[in-house]
């Protein structure tokens, strides 16, 4: 659309648009010029007497058809916002109901790891304690199986060998089951922690027996010298064997019949594990480790 | 009166036949149809001014409508198109509210 002004050029040079502000113009020119400037062409026309162009006053079909097509635009307009707006609210209801649930979710979620940390703090406090309890159950099952003989020990301790009189003819020179039994008792009395006769490991169930000529350890004959090495303090043993009943009946036997009996601290004993044993009959009875 | 039954007869259509906007040119109708409105209202000054004249109307219709669109497209191609649209709006709602204040005065003489 031109804005030419509608005035003659040369009374005033200046266009509009040049003196006047944006709005101001923007204002003053709110009716298109186009109007104003047909008519001034048709009143020109018809003051000059040639042949006036056809009146267009009135709205005419064409103008019509606008018209009708602008009060379209309007409604199409109006129900396309309405049905955006309808589409509007029902992606938003869509989008808080989901908000809604996620929110749900999250607080569910957020429960469950209450939970679940609840829960992996309650096992963790039960691992340690089982950890713990099973170092202790180690540790205890290790001291058993010492104090049992089923494992192998070192430590100091004493050595004592005992043998026949010289020139022994009678049993009563000689050293019997009975002496060799008395001697470890002597010895566990004494303080002795773990023991073993000629290499064979003394336990709960050793039996020190007469078998004909020879004597036996855990069943198995053995010969003199009689070599039994006990581990305990080698400072206190020696005196405390000698107090024991069985330690004095020792020292008689050596007296009165002539047995040779020494005994000598050592530094660093290893005795043997004894044969791992089974017992068949007897079960524990207390149950707890503790 | 010919003006007021095309106006009932675009509204009937437009109401009963429910056209589909497609997705694209959605964008556009309101700016489309601030432009008409501002091109009717023109009209209908230069009709009470006695200078009416119905090609000019078509015209200025028609114009007004493609451009108010093709500033809205453009300026959604460059990214301004919110602002653009502002513009053109402000101008044109000027002019309306003249145009309308300008008929007011022809039809109440004030």
């Amino acid at each position: 659309m031109s804005a030419r002004p509608t005035t003659d050029q040369s009374e005033r040079p200046l266009p509009a648009q040049v003196t006047m502000g944006l709005l101001d113009l923007v204002t003053s020119q709110s009716l298109d010029q186009d109007y104003v400037a047909v008519a001034e062409r048709r009143r020109t026309a018809g003051e000059r007497g040639a042949d006036a162009p056809t009146d267009r006053r009135g709205i005419g079909t064409i103008g019509l058809v606008v018209i009708a097509l602008f009060g379209a635009l309007v409604v199409t307009a109006g129900l396309e916002t309405a049905r955006s707006a309808d589409d509007r609210a029902t992606g938003r209801e869509e989008l808080i109901s989901q908000i809604a649930d996620r929110r749900t979710l999250v607080e569910e979620r957020r429960a469950r790891v209450e939970t679940l940390r609840a829960e992996n703090e309650e096992l963790e406090t039960s691992l340690i304690e089982e950890t713990s309890a099973g170092r202790a159950l180690t540790t205890r099952v290790a001291r058993l199986r010492m104090a049992t003989g089923l494992v192998r020990v070192r430590g100091s301790g004493v050595k004592v060998v005992v043998d026949d009189a010289e020139g022994a003819d009678t049993d009563v020179e000689r050293v019997l089951d009975a002496d060799l039994q008395k001697l470890a008792n002597a010895l566990w009395a004494a303080g002795a922690e773990a023991m073993a006769i000629n290499g064979r490991r003394v336990t709960a169930l050793t039996a020190i027996r007469q078998a004909g000529p020879a004597i036996t350890v855990n069943y198995q004959a053995i010969r003199r010298p009689y070599v039994v090495e006990a581990i305990g303090d080698p400072d206190t043993i020696p005196a405390r064997f000698v107090d024991t009943r069985h330690g004095a009946e020792w020292f008689d036997l050596q007296r009165a019949v002539g047995l040779r009996f020494t005994m000598t601290p050592e530094d660093d004993l290893t005795l043997p594990a004894a044969a791992d044993f089974r017992l068949r009959y007897a079960t524990s009875v207390q149950v707890d480790a503790r | 009166m010919i003006a007021a039954l095309g106006l009932l007869i675009g509204l009937l259509a437009g109401l009963l036949l429910q056209p589909e906007v497609p997705l694209w040119l959605e964008p556009y109708l309101p700016i489309a149809v601030v432009a008409a409105l501002d091109a009717v209202f023109g009209a209908l000054r230069a009709f009470l001014d006695g200078i009416f004249d119905d090609k000019v109307f078509v015209v200025s219709f028609t114009s007004n409508v493609l451009i108010a669109a093709l500033i809205v497209y453009l300026g959604d191609q460059l990214g301004v198109g919110g602002q653009l649209s502002t513009g053109v709006i402000v101008v044109l709602g000027i002019r309306i509210f003249s145009n309308v204040a300008a008929i007011r005065r022809h039809l109440f003489h004030a």
